[in-house]
């Protein structure tokens, strides 16, 4: 096969917009906007993958057209009247500054929202089925609701065009309101916009009918749309290749953004955001049948995460443009990249699915792996070179330590990281051991590569001591030496190991296992998962209502097929209380969170998992030895500002202490934690 | 009786050199005819010697020094020994006279002598040449004595001095009969290479940097010179023009082509002294290379080799194996060091031209590059519009046919090159920045034919050069620019041939231009180490070598040279079709070029080329970076928004 290059950075005309090369990302919804509006941050995030080389990005996700369809509950776009223009303006100014095209998204959600937020309106459809996601029922769409939902259509698109906008898509996929006519599970009418499928599509005509009076024929307008919804009642791959046909053959759309599946469920909605257990580009297919039949560009999204893969997409025919919008999180500038014949320094999406999980959980979208993702105001991605050259000694080679390496060799400063293990990569290396997980190993793949590269003095298998550090004469010393497994400090805690032990192979799971879980993870779900697979009767305990009730929805449900597939027994709201050994098994008490009554399980083994306590010994050592006493100056920290300098007259160093083994959190927070405070060392 | 026995004998033996001489032209005048201009030709013979050919002896000061008193020593001997036989008599004074061009070539042939027994250069021939230092000595050593015994009026017993007149008559004979097969052959073919020469525009009184590429006439007609069928290019030694068969004759196997030759450097099998030599050997009627005593093609031994005068040059078993003809890069080095004047690369061109035109020959890549090229006018075999599709974001204003503008840009093929396309970026991104009014052909520009012409595949050449002259000549421009050289050098020098007449600048003398016009403010000086590596075709081909090092300075960079710099760099490697034809070496070219940048300690090596850019960029391991110079320019003027 070619280069990705060869197929990928090959412009695509659509009537007058020449998009520069084959590589987009989709419009989505990172939870950025602010007032209904896409102001600075959003801005910025999308204009460094401009920057980066991207072809095309569209932005606002569901970007809502009428006061029914809500947007601020997402903080997301409402072009529902002309005060968005103005930010339109400056925001594309923004991205063609670069070289790229930017579109937006418009939808009405019809049911497929909330109604007791924002105006607290009634949520309209179709016909009056309820929608399973959001827990409502619409109301059934009336002629003054044509009327005025269609009119909001063409005026929201006037309002693209004004901004200086590229174009955009209307969404009528993930059951919106256009596809909640189109299909046959929702549309119970017996007017002319329900049967058949002539009828179901008339309503979404419409709206196309009336934005192209809006806006003419030239103006570049498309669609999101599945390419099979997967479900018995649902709109079948035939069916879907019929609508974007009829759509195109009338010169309504100007191209056709497919994806598979739809997300009315929980599993469905994981399945239609693939994450780290599916195949890449799994739904590939699905674009392909209806590039085959639409004679207009086929955009295509749903893990493309590598670029050899999307130019297979749009080398083979498949699509025309191959959208990238996970892989754009993790690494904005992957199409410079490509450009530059730098393909090894690109940091690939590993799937894990941090950044949508965390919009549904009501918090913005960031990047397990890369903190500057959505930070672009205060964090570069493109690490400035420092103006002194310092000498750094990091210890530990986790995630935090090894970005912090990483961060400090592009200041241009002369690091050196000391790793106790023989391989770098600290709790990253046991959380891929888990069955699916195994992807996240990519995060220390790309970093420990980046390390090597930038020169970086790795030295693994090093136990770290002060006179070590010490002899380095380092200016910086940075402590990311992790944590250790937290066992509890309930009654019989010794009796119990940890997620650690099972994972590293240092238990084996056996007979029967009780797996309690007190932080709501991966780690205890995908333990339970590793430890079924090879073989155990397990159940997994919870004082939570559900088992990994801190996993984002993306993930979560792929959790609970598998447990569910392997027979796991779960059990919810309970509390690990005591632990004791009966003959040469153990027997765990469990008390009900709610009713305090306890259960006993006698079991073979017990494994618990409640996060982690900071390794801090060296941190303690080296700390009157240093010359800030191990305090990291948060303001200036938050400010971007270098910490402040504190000589003692003898030189020596300062200390920092990063990620776990501060207190533990996650990757992200140790990754976080190692840029933001590097990038100003 | 003793003058005129040295008469008697000098006269003889210059005489059977003469002879010598007639009968070895004999084997030049075999080839075909060529216009040469004798009467201005043997008018602008001294100057060439004296000015050109002492221009190229002189960069090693020892082997000027020798050859002079050697050379002139000679001769001043040899006029005064004719002269005292048919004229002026042997007075002392005369005899003194002797003496001291005697001593003169004494000193001249110690040194020479030194030289080859205990200097050794590993590229001297041996064989008849090393017999040289002894037949120097021998005649002016006993001359020598004979002359001052003369001039302090012969107190040596007669009959010693007729010993030693004799002794000096062999040595004298065997430097003459050198004329035939040995060192003072080029003496005479030099001087007579010198006046007829192919390429006059070259020496200094002409002001071309033309090659000896004339156009060949495509459509078929007979052979006069023959009477043959008509072939395209050189098969056998006869198809040559005799003034080059002449200049191949003119080889004085100093053995300077082989220490420059960037293939010869990487082990490929091509040794230009040895190419050369196989042509002369190949002039005669039954010819073999086993009498050849200098260093070999690498990885080929001598004796394998066998030819004629009509007999196919190019061969596994003929005079030049294929791999020797399709390694040379074609960058010069050898015809820039010649102190014959040889033209070793049209040469190897005209064989080309052959094993392509008629034979279908061309190695495997560089067959499929020019099957491309036939069908799409691009050596990838892509459609001509995606040249542009690294600029998609820069809309590129094209020039419409009629249309004008300032600087017509010529991107070349390196537009379908992702490397190359960063300096091409960088470019027209300077160009903004500085207000150049500029604009480009779009579709119609084609391949410009450099690497067909250089593969020997004319026809492609000359059908691409026709329909780019036409499409320029559509458009008015006060000038063109490229970053290509190889596209410079076409259009500039190869395309006057087809009726295109244009000003064509390279965009380092574009830049530099934009630098100190005050176009382009310096705001970011690079202050890095930087090492230029001069292409080929901007340097030995063109002459520039000044303008890309005036850049560098001028963005503050800390420039520093390799050993092989300016009109004497060494070739990356990607020229004439080098890479497409692969011959294996022992190293890489590119290798090679990048230990000499090693050498200077140098962080970067900035190159104006984009084969360079590719090659170099291709040396694996640890090694300086590689920066196209409108990258380095455009980050040093970089202005703040």
């Amino acid at each position: 096969m070619s280069s990705p290059a060869e197929a990928l950075l090959k412009p695509l005309q659509i009537k007058h917009l020449t998009i520069r090369n084959r590589v987009m990302s989709t419009s989505h919804a990172p939870g950025y906007g602010s007032e209904g509006k896409p102001k600075e941050r959003y801005q910025l995030y999308h204009e460094e993958k401009a920057r980066g080389g991207i072809g095309l990005t569209m932005f606002g996700g569901s970007s809502s057209v009428a006061v029914d369809s809500p947007a601020a509950p997402w903080n997301q776009i409402s072009v529902a009247d002309d005060s968005v223009i103005p930010f339109f303006r400056e925001f594309s100014d923004r991205v063609h500054r670069h070289g790229a095209a930017l579109m937006i998204q418009l939808t009405h959600m019809g049911r497929r929202t909330r109604w007791d937020t924002e105006n607290w309106l009634p949520t309209v459809s179709a016909s009056a089925a309820r929608e399973p996601a959001h827990r409502n029922t619409p109301k059934e769409m009336e002629d003054f609701d044509f009327k005025r939902i269609i009119a909001g259509y063409a005026a929201a698109a006037r309002r693209c065009k004004e901004g200086g906008l590229d174009g955009f898509e209307l969404s009528a996929a993930h059951g919106h309101l256009i596809d909640q006519f189109w299909s046959p599970s929702v549309n119970r009418r017996t007017d002319k916009y329900g049967g058949s499928l002539e009828n179901r599509m008339r309503f979404g005509i419409e709206v196309f009918e009336a934005i192209r009076a809006e806006v003419g024929d030239d103006y570049v307008v498309g669609m999101r749309m599945s390419g099979d919804e997967l479900i018995d009642d649902g709109l079948s791959h035939e069916d879907c290749i019929a609508i974007a046909r009829t759509y195109a053959e009338r010169g309504l759309i100007d191209f056709v953004n497919v994806l598979g599946g739809q997300a009315r469920d929980h599993l469905a909605h994981a399945i239609s955001l693939p994450n780290m257990s599916f195949p890449v580009a799994p739904f590939l297919h699905l674009a392909s049948g209806i590039k085959r039949e639409a004679g207009i560009p086929v955009f295509h999204a749903q893990r493309v995460t590598d670029l050899a893969t999307a130019a297979r997409a749009v080398e083979e025919g498949h699509v025309d443009m191959v959208a990238m919008t996970r892989a754009h999180i993790a690494d904005p500038h992957l199409v410079r990249k490509l450009m530059e014949g730098r393909l090894d320094d690109v940091r690939q999406c590993v799937g894990a699915g941090y950044c949508i999980d965390r919009i549904y959980v009501g918090g913005d979208a960031l990047c397990i792996q890369n903190a500057a993702t959505g930070r672009e105001r205060t964090m570069p991605h493109v690490i400035p070179k420092a103006e002194r050259k310092r000498r750094v000694v990091v210890v530990g080679g986790g995630p935090g330590g090894l970005e912090a390496a990483r961060v400090c060799a592009e200041r241009g400063h002369s690091v050196v990281l000391l790793e106790r293990n023989a391989a770098p990569g600290g709790q990253i290396g046991i959380a891929a051991k888990a069955t699916w997980r195994e992807a996240m190993s990519g995060i220390t793949r790309w970093l420990s590569q980046q390390t090597i590269k930038l020169g970086v003095d790795v030295r693994l298998g090093v136990e770290a001591d002060r006179a070590a550090i010490e002899a380095e004469n380092p200016d910086v010393v940075i402590l990311a030496t992790g944590g250790r497994p937290n066992r509890g400090d309930f009654k019989g805690a010794d009796l119990a190991v940890s997620t650690w032990d099972v994972l590293t192979g240092a238990v084996e799971p056996t007979g029967t296992v009780l797996m309690y879980d007190g932080t709501g993870q991966h780690h205890g779900a995908s333990c339970a998962e590793f430890m079924a697979k090879r073989g155990a009767l397990v159940e997994i305990a919870t004082p939570d209502r559900m088992v990994a009730e801190e996993v984002g929805t993306t993930n979560q449900p792929i959790h609970l097929r598998e447990l569910y597939k392997l027979n796991v027994m779960m059990t919810t709201n309970h509390q690990l209380v005591e632990i004791y050994q009966e003959g040469n098994r153990r027997v765990a008490v469990l008390r009900n969170e709610y009713t305090h009554e306890e259960e006993e399980r006698l079991v073979d083994q017990i494994v618990v998992e409640l996060g982690t306590l900071p390794n801090d010994a060296l941190y303690f050592d080296l700390k009157d030895h240093s010359l800030n006493r191990g305090e990291t100056d948060l303001d200036s920290l938050i400010a971007g500002r270098p910490q402040p300098v504190q000589a003692n007259g003898h030189g020596g160093y300062t200390l920092h202490r990063i990620g776990d083994a501060v207190a533990g959190r996650n990757i992200h927070a140790a990754i976080y934690d190692a840029a933001r405070l590097c990038k100003d060392i | 009786m003793i003058a005129t026995a040295l008469t008697t004998v000098v006269l003889a033996v210059l005489a059977i050199g003469a002879a010598l001489a007639v009968w070895q032209s004999r084997r030049w005048l075999a080839g075909r005819p060529a216009t040469v201009d004798v009467v201005a030709g043997l008018r602008a013979l001294p100057g060439r010697y004296l000015v050109d050919v002492h221009h190229v002896v002189g960069r090693t000061p020892f082997n000027a020094r020798f050859h002079a008193l050697v050379a002139g020593g000679f001769l001043a001997a040899l006029a005064l020994l004719v002269a005292m036989g048919v004229a002026i008599g042997g007075s002392r004074i005369v005899w003194l006279l002797l003496a001291v061009v005697l001593a003169a070539m004494l000193a001249g042939a110690l040194m020479v002598r030194y030289r080859r027994r205990v200097v050794r250069p590993r590229e001297l021939s041996q064989g008849r040449f090393a017999r040289l230092p002894l037949s120097l000595l021998g005649f002016s050593g006993c001359l020598l004595v004979v002359a001052l015994d003369q001039s302090l009026g012969g107190v040596m017993p007669e009959a010693l001095a007729l010993v030693l007149v004799a002794l000096a008559g062999v040595a004298l004979a065997d430097l003459v009969w050198g004329v035939w097969k040995g060192p003072l052959k080029h003496a005479v073919h030099g001087a007579l290479h010198l006046a007829f020469h192919p390429r006059p525009a070259r020496f200094h009184d002409g002001a071309g940097r033309d090659t000896g590429l004339t156009p060949l006439p495509l459509a078929p007609q007979g052979d006069a010179g023959t009477g043959g069928p008509s072939a395209l290019g050189v098969e056998r030694p006869v198809d040559f023009a005799w003034n080059r068969l002449l200049g191949f004759d003119a080889c004085v196997q100093c053995g300077r082509c082989e220490t420059v030759c960037p293939a010869y450097a990487a082990g490929l099998p091509l040794n230009p002294k040895k190419l050369v030599q196989d042509l002369v050997v190949a002039m005669d009627g039954r010819a073999s290379d086993a009498a050849y005593a200098g260093n070999p093609h690498p990885g080929r031994g001598v004796g394998k080799a066998h030819g004629g005068a009509a007999l196919p040059l190019v061969g596994p078993g003929a005079m030049i194996h294929p791999d020797t003809l399709w390694s040379c890069t074609t960058c010069r080095a050898c015809v820039q060091e010649c102190p014959m004047m040889i033209e070793h690369v049209d040469a190897v061109v005209d064989l080309r031209r052959f094993q392509t035109l008629e034979l279908g020959a061309t190695p495997a890549k560089a067959a499929v590059m020019l099957e491309e090229l036939r069908a799409t006018d691009t050596p990838g075999g892509r459609a001509l519009a995606r040249r542009w599709d690294w600029a998609a974001d820069l809309s590129l204003p094209r020039l419409p046919a009629g249309g004008s503008c300032d600087t017509l840009l010529w991107v070349g093929d390196g537009a379908f090159d992702l490397r190359v396309q960063r300096a091409l970026r960088a470019l027209v991104l300077l160009l903004r920045r500085a207000g150049v009014d500029f604009a480009v052909l779009g579709d119609e520009e084609l391949d410009c034919g450099d690497v067909a012409r250089r593969l020997g595949d004319e026809a492609t050449f000359q059908s691409l050069a026709v329909r780019n002259v036409a499409a320029l000549n559509a458009r008015r421009f006060t000038r063109i620019v490229t970053a290509d050289p190889h596209a410079l050098h076409t259009l500039r020098n190869e395309y006057p041939a087809f009726g295109g007449d244009w000003t064509v600048v390279h965009h380092t003398a574009l830049l530099l231009e934009l630098v100190t016009g005050g176009a382009l403010t310096v705001t970011k000086p690079v202050g890095r180490s930087v090492t230029f590596h001069d292409p080929c075709y901007l340097g030995r081909y063109n002459g520039e070598i000044e303008a890309p090092r005036a850049l560098l300075d001028a963005i503050g960079v800390e420039r520093r040279e390799m050993l092989r710099a300016g009109m004497r760099s060494s070739c990356c490697g990607g020229g004439g079709g080098a890479p497409l034809t692969d011959v294996a070496g022992e190293r890489r070219i590119p290798d090679v070029r990048m230990e000499h940048a090693r050498e200077t300690g140098a962080a970067l090596v900035a190159v104006a080329c984009p084969n360079c850019a590719l090659m170099l960029e291709g040396v694996v391991g640890p090694r300086p970076e590689v920066a196209e110079i409108a990258e380095l320019v455009l980050a040093a003027t970089e202005t703040t928004r």
